[in-house]
């Protein structure tokens, strides 16, 4: 992606694109109705031997039915899954191998610890022996030997959850799902475990599907995010990818805050009101002419007093502060641009454009962030005028997405 | 505070409408329920303890006792794996008529028991739709302890049900979910995660449906023909023996029903604990 170079250098993410590995599970053109309401729409994705995908999404985006797909325990109205290889659609739940963790846990309450995670191996009937030394190297695994005795009532959440993966882990799952793991949780322990879990999968290399509706805990779970947006994926791709090239003003918006403004496409920029942005896509995605919007984040916005601005930021406006606030490390800033992000009208729009629809507004709200040491050496106030530029944003087109990202 | 002052002044120091509610409960139940009770064990044992155990040692009072713990054990028996299936069915799928279903397991409750044994005359005695059907192959149901068993199942119906049922409802569905993905069939599942999920339920509901049938009078005594020494149950003996001017053979039996009851009860009241733990 060109997008960053024109403007000042960048992290960019370190690449090491080797041979893509051999998918380990996939799901090819899923789609779930449920009476006559279609839920699921052509999802199709992979996960590669010991990666960790999230699924992202809101509550009714379908996430939780693509995972229960998987598991057997819903079953597609078209599509396929395929587990290393082997098309498992039509299996019922327990030939298929998976290992689910649910958002319950769904400990057996009169199991001890050592009894639920031998539980896989007790219905296959293995020996004793063997059992028994599973269960020991699990319990260290999960470091819950001195709870072996225990039933799952006497465990905290945490605890609760290891053994959930435990008893997984017994039989060598193809693939390992969660649900929304942490949802009943503190913050404090949610950030915590995941951190414990990421580990954990590295460590035992199994594939893992994730289902969450936090977008801090997709970013810092998964090799690899999908956002989902009523049924369909809206993108698949890096943390890195995603956060800072959202295909779809969906994913920008749902993935943190995101300004969004209109702008029209001209022959050697990109003109957002009265201002000139240089042109950051590939050659043949936009016409001159076209109607796009333009997506940037908080952090992506610099504030100067004066008219300087370092090189390779793009100027966009001078703007109103309306509001300062201060929130931990970042002062966050609601400032009222004074021009820029006028409606674009091409040929083809239509003019019945009411002004009871808030986006047409004439007043353009962005928000910006600093952070702490920027925002105590220049101190800014509510009603000063600044100058507005983008150290980094996005065009996406009007409607509909970007095509491959 | 000193706006609430007057309204907290009962819990302050003493208060009369205490000790009074208290004694007020226990005097209302004096006659209601501790009198009688208290009044076959005074009774039966008036006249002597061994003309006490001699009115119990009657080889009809023996069979009698007999005959009410069989039968009853049977109807217990049927009725809690019956209230087992039933829950599993009603709690698990949904479809049309189950609220239809539930009601009709609940209705014996609510049904005089007489009658509901005069309706399993009308069903299989000599004359009824069905025994008039079995009758030319000589098979007789009513006036036998398969009769009886019969009567108790149907009184009984609901018990077990009805406390079952609701442990099924509660249950979460991801317990068995969780088996299915593990790699368990249907019947593991239910075995090693269902069913000792539901031990309190079964235990509760089933000393409740024994209970209930040992002393079942009403729809007994219609089906059962009442034969001393071959259909007559404990509660039939008591009744007989009353009307046989009887009194100390009739208040043995009473005092064993009585005693048996408590039993139940205290099993019931104190294992609750033990029957839910984790």
């Amino acid at each position: 992606m060109k997008a960053k170079e024109t403007l000042i250098p960048r992290r960019e993410e370190p690449v090491n694109h080797t041979a893509a590995p051999p998918a380990a599970a996939s799901v090819i053109g899923l789609s779930k109705r449920f009476g006559k309401t279609s839920v699921l729409e052509n999802i199709s994705f992979d996960v590669a031997e010991g990666e960790v995908l999230v699924l992202l999404g809101a509550s009714g985006s379908g996430k939780t039915t693509i995972l229960r797909i998987i598991a057997g325990l819903e079953m597609p109205y078209t599509g396929k899954v395929i587990l290393h290889g082997k098309d498992v659609t039509e299996l019922p739940a327990r030939e298929r191998g998976v290992g689910v963790i649910f958002q319950s846990y769904a400990l057996f309450p009169k199991m001890t610890v050592e009894k639920n995670i031998g539980y896989g191996l007790r219905i296959r009937k293995r020996k004793r022996k063997e059992i028994k030394q599973t269960v020991d190297e699990l319990l260290s695994l999960v470091q819950l030997d001195e709870h072996r005795k225990k039933y799952p009532s006497q465990l905290s959440g945490g605890q609760q959850q290891r053994v959930a993966i435990a008893r997984t882990l017994a039989y060598k799952p193809e693939v390992l799902l969660f649900d929304e793991p942490f949802g009943a949780l503190d913050t404090q322990t949610r950030v915590h475990l995941r951190r414990e879990i990421r580990a954990l999968l590295k460590k035992v290399n199994v594939p893992a599907i994730f289902i969450t509706h936090d977008q801090e805990e997709a970013l810092e779970l998964g090799d690899r995010v999908a956002v989902l947006n009523v049924g369909h994926i809206e993108q698949i791709g890096t943390p890195f990818q995603i956060y800072n090239h959202p295909a779809t003003e969906y994913v920008a918006s749902f993935l943190g805050a995101a300004n969004v403004l209109d702008a029209v496409v001209k022959k050697d920029f990109i003109e957002v009101g009265s201002a000139q942005i240089p042109k950051t896509f590939e050659k043949d995605e936009f016409k001159p002419g076209d109607c796009v919007k333009i997506v940037f984040r908080p952090e992506d916005v610099a504030l100067s007093i004066n008219d300087f601005l370092r090189p390779g930021y793009a100027r966009l406006s001078t703007a109103v502060i309306d509001e300062v606030t201060f929130i931990g490390a970042y002062e966050r800033l609601r400032l009222r641009l004074e021009r820029g992000g006028e409606e674009c009208k091409t040929q083809e729009s239509p003019y019945y454009l009411t002004t009871e629809t808030p986006d047409r507004e004439p007043t353009k709200w962005i928000i910006a962030t600093r952070p702490k040491p920027e925002a105590s050496t220049t101190r800014l106030h509510v009603g000063e005028r600044v100058v507005v530029a983008l150290t980094s944003f996005t065009v996406l087109p009007l409607q509909g997405t970007r095509g491959a990202n | 505070m000193s706006t609430i002052v007057p309204a907290m002044r009962h819990v302050r120091g003493f208060d009369i409408a205490r000790p009074l509610s208290i004694f007020m409960l226990v005097f209302m139940m004096m006659p209601l329920v501790f009198l009688p009770l208290a009044s076959i064990f005074i009774f039966g044992t008036r006249t002597g303890l061994d003309k006490f155990w001699a009115a119990l040692m009657a080889p009809e009072a023996i069979f009698a006792l007999k005959l009410s713990m069989a039968t009853s054990f049977w109807a217990t028996v049927f009725n809690v794996i019956f209230g087992l299936f039933a829950a599993y069915v009603l709690s698990r799928h949904n479809f049309w008529g189950r609220n239809a279903l539930i009601v009709t397991i609940s209705l014996p409750t609510a049904i005089p028991t007489a009658v509901a044994g005069f309706a399993l005359l009308l069903l299989w005695g000599p004359y009824g739709t069905l025994g008039r059907l079995l009758a030319p192959q000589g098979v007789q149901i009513m006036f036998t302890a398969g009769a009886i068993i019969l009567a108790n199942i149907f009184v009984t119906f609901p018990l077990a049900f009805g406390v079952i049922k609701p442990v099924f409802d509660t249950m979460s569905r991801s317990l068995e979910e969780a088996s299915a993905t593990i790699g368990a069939t249907r019947w593991q599942t239910f075995w090693h995660v269902t069913l000792p999920s539901l031990r309190g339920a079964i235990v509760s509901g089933a000393l409740l449906t024994f209970a209930r049938a040992v002393g079942e009078f009403g729809s007994t005594i219609l089906v059962s023909g009442n034969l001393a020494g071959r259909t007559q149950t404990a509660p039939l003996y008591i009744f007989a023996k009353f009307n046989e001017g009887q009194i100390e053979a009739a208040n043995a039996i009473a005092i064993v029903l009585a005693l048996f009851s408590f039993l139940i009860f205290s099993v019931l009241f104190f294992a609750r604990d033990w029957l839910d733990v984790d």
